[in-house]
């Protein structure tokens, strides 16, 4: 069966005075009804590669190269109608801030049901039966009332819900989900993870979820990549990645998360702080912060340590630990 | 062990216009009492809207209040305490480490400004500030010249608390100061306020919405609802047993690390309501698993469950009576 989502050598690069390399050499698969999270910091890439599937960057100024395909189709060739069909059909989105990603000026039926018949070519009507029926779906309560609100009208937790139900209103193939839960407090949080695992499931699609939140990568994932500078730098199932972290700023970022720190003792905390991407990394980008770098790390290529096809982490150290035979130097 | 800074029935209202009966406020703050003994740590945790900034500004004098007072040392601030005064004994460090510094002024010169405000001669407040520079990480020679927006974030928050240390403080109350960081940062940075508290001293007010940073950082642990004090105790109780049904709730709907352990069912329905027409009674009984007629008639006081350990909720005074029966 052909993954859903498969990206190879994906590279981004901003055009500017300086340039910026923002995405480099990333390639996973994603298959269909699973769910990735892709865990970093801010600046590590992360909402860079959301948007290349979706192919939202700025064409001017983005030089993206690599091979993205989702479900069949290469994303990065897509022009015309053939992109207005992939955008939102295919694959939608949902974003940090849904007070941003609404439109102001129209109710969210309208909205719903605009994107409904612009995509299955049915009747206003009908539409607005969809936006309903969506409404219900994402459990807004008393929906009926709700189909004539104004995002403005409506609180956090319930403009997050509308926009779920906007991206799935198409049933989408794929759902990029971009830090959704980050602005809301803890527990209207917890009720949208729940809904958006609950539909993941129900719908069998697959979602690709950025978050800097190591609880809430754990909370709706079933795989795991940790991002760096613009590079996966490990990947592995969620036990395998929070239980057993590979990769030096898997595990710093980790203890940072206080997973099972004693109250009031010093924090194992990553020094300095992430690098500037004015230029092609060389060798591992974490190096000057890595309490085990090596002058192998610096100069690259590095070797990756891998059990398995989804299981792996770019490490020098990782695989020196580790039997030979587990290791790839980047060459092979 | 005697209070540092109290607050005693603190009250907060913001006006929304209108005239009469028809005049509307915001309850941010409503009726707060709490001690902060000298050297501990108070967490103060809750959802946005809860009145946890608010408070914040209150106890440091950014915002007047309504009606109630802080107390530093036990006199009262304003009348006994003059607010030249407080500001040396009572410092501040703000979420948004940008918006706090003034942009035309050197790393430096913000920090030695305020000693200089204060009586201190240039050259000394100047070498103060080089010191400061250099104990919360940064070395002086390099940074001490640069602007707030020639550094990165986590360096220009631990410029905030370097500028809050300069007056020496008792007391620093910091608002969401790690909130905006990366998490390797953040890690980092609450090191630093661990170790300078030991080495100085020093008395935090820690207001943050991570539980788990709270549970760190933290001796003693307040929990506000709608501008209202749930529940305060010690950490270790608060966390292990809570005895507000909102805390069970709020502690609950942390993500779970584990895996193997995902949250299965939502602790609570619905967004917070209003602080402008706040439910009567207690005021969490719209969203509360456990509420009973009593709980929409009367407001629960707040009732001792532990030593120094307070919540505010009728199913204590149940739990009270059936021990006293």
């Amino acid at each position: 069966m052909t993954p859903l989502v498969e990206v190879k050598d994906l590279s981004v690069r901003f055009d500017g005075t300086p340039s910026v390399y923002a995405v480099n050499d990333v390639s996973f698969t994603l298959a269909q009804g699973e769910v990735l999270g892709i865990l970093g910091e801010s600046g590590s890439g992360k909402s860079v590669t959301l948007k290349t599937l979706l192919r939202l960057l700025p064409e001017r100024r983005a030089r993206v190269t690599g091979e993205v395909k989702v479900n069949g189709s290469d994303v990065l060739g897509l022009t015309g109608r053939a992109l207005a069909d992939h955008r939102g059909g295919v694959v939608s989105m949902i974003f940090q801030d849904p007070a941003l990603a609404l439109d102001p000026v129209y109710t969210i039926g309208r909205q719903i049901a605009e994107t409904v018949v612009r995509h299955d070519g049915v009747s206003m009507r009908e539409g607005k039966a969809r936006a309903l029926e969506m409404l219900e779906l994402v459990r807004i309560p008393s929906a009926k009332r709700r189909l004539a609100a104004y995002p403005h009208e409506m609180s956090g937790g319930m403009r997050q819900r509308a926009m779920i139900a906007l991206a799935l209103s198409c049933r989408p193939k794929l759902l990029l989900a971009d830090e959704p839960t980050t602005a809301l407090d803890a527990t209207v949080q917890i009720q949208v993870l729940l809904l958006l695992r609950e539909l993941q499931r129900e719908l069998g699609m697959g979602v690709i979820f950025v978050t800097h939140d190591i609880g809430v990568a754990v909370e709706v994932s079933d795989k795991l990549a940790v991002m760096y500078a613009g590079s996966f730098v490990e990947a592995g199932s969620v036990a395998e990645v929070i239980g057993d972290a590979r990769h030096p700023y898997s595990k710093g970022l980790l203890a940072a998360n206080l997973v099972g720190a004693e109250p009031g003792a010093t924090l194992e905390a990553i020094p300095g702080a992430p690098p500037a991407l004015h230029a092609p990394p060389v060798g591992c980008a974490f190096a000057p912060r890595c309490p085990i770098a090596t002058k192998a790390c610096e100069a690259g290529p590095l070797p990756v340590w891998r059990t398995s096809e989804a299981r792996w982490a770019r490490c020098v150290a990782a695989c020196a630990a580790s039997a030979p035979e587990s290791c790839q130097t980047a060459a092979e | 062990m005697s209070a540092v800074l109290s607050a005693h029935n603190l009250v907060k209202h913001f006006p929304l216009g209108g005239w009469g009966k028809a005049r509307r406020v915001v309850r941010a703050v409503d009726d707060v009492s709490f001690e902060v003994p000298a050297g501990e740590t108070l967490g103060v945790v809750g959802e946005s809207g809860c009145g946890k900034s608010t408070t914040a500004r209150l106890l440091v004098q950014l915002l007047a209040p309504t009606s109630g007072a802080v107390r530093f040392e036990g006199r009262v601030v304003g009348p006994e305490v003059p607010l030249k005064e407080l500001r040396r004994h009572v410092q501040m460090v703000f979420q948004d480490s940008y918006a706090s510094l003034n942009p035309r002024m050197t790393l430096q010169q913000a920090i030695a400004f305020g000693p200089m405000v204060h009586g201190v001669s240039e050259t000394e407040a100047q070498r103060t500030a080089m010191t400061l520079l250099e104990r919360v990480g940064l070395d002086p020679s390099r940074f001490g010249q640069r602007y707030p927006h020639e550094v990165s974030g986590g360096q220009r928050q631990r410029v905030n608390i370097a500028r809050a240390l300069a007056f020496e403080p008792k007391v620093i109350v910091l608002d969401e100061a790690v909130s905006a960081l990366d998490k390797s940062v953040e890690a980092q940075v609450l090191n630093l306020l661990m170790d300078l508290k030991r080495e100085r001293g020093l008395t935090y007010v820690f207001i943050s919405h991570d539980l788990n940073v709270v549970r760190h950082i933290s001796d003693r642990v307040m929990v506000m609802y709608l501008g209202e004090v749930a529940e305060i105790g010690p950490v270790r109780e608060i966390y292990a047993e809570p005895r507000h049904p909102y805390t069970s709730a709020l502690l609950a709907a942390m993500p779970s690390l584990d895996p193997s352990r995902r949250t299965e069912e939502p602790p609570l329905l619905g967004d917070p309501p209003n602080p402008i027409n706040p439910p009567a009674g207690c005021r969490f009984h719209t969203r509360c698993a456990h509420a009973m007629d009593i709980c929409s008639a009367r407001r629960p006081g707040d009732l001792a469950v532990g030593s120094r350990h307070l919540a505010a909720c009728h199913l204590n005074d149940l739990a009270e009576k059936e021990t006293a029966a």
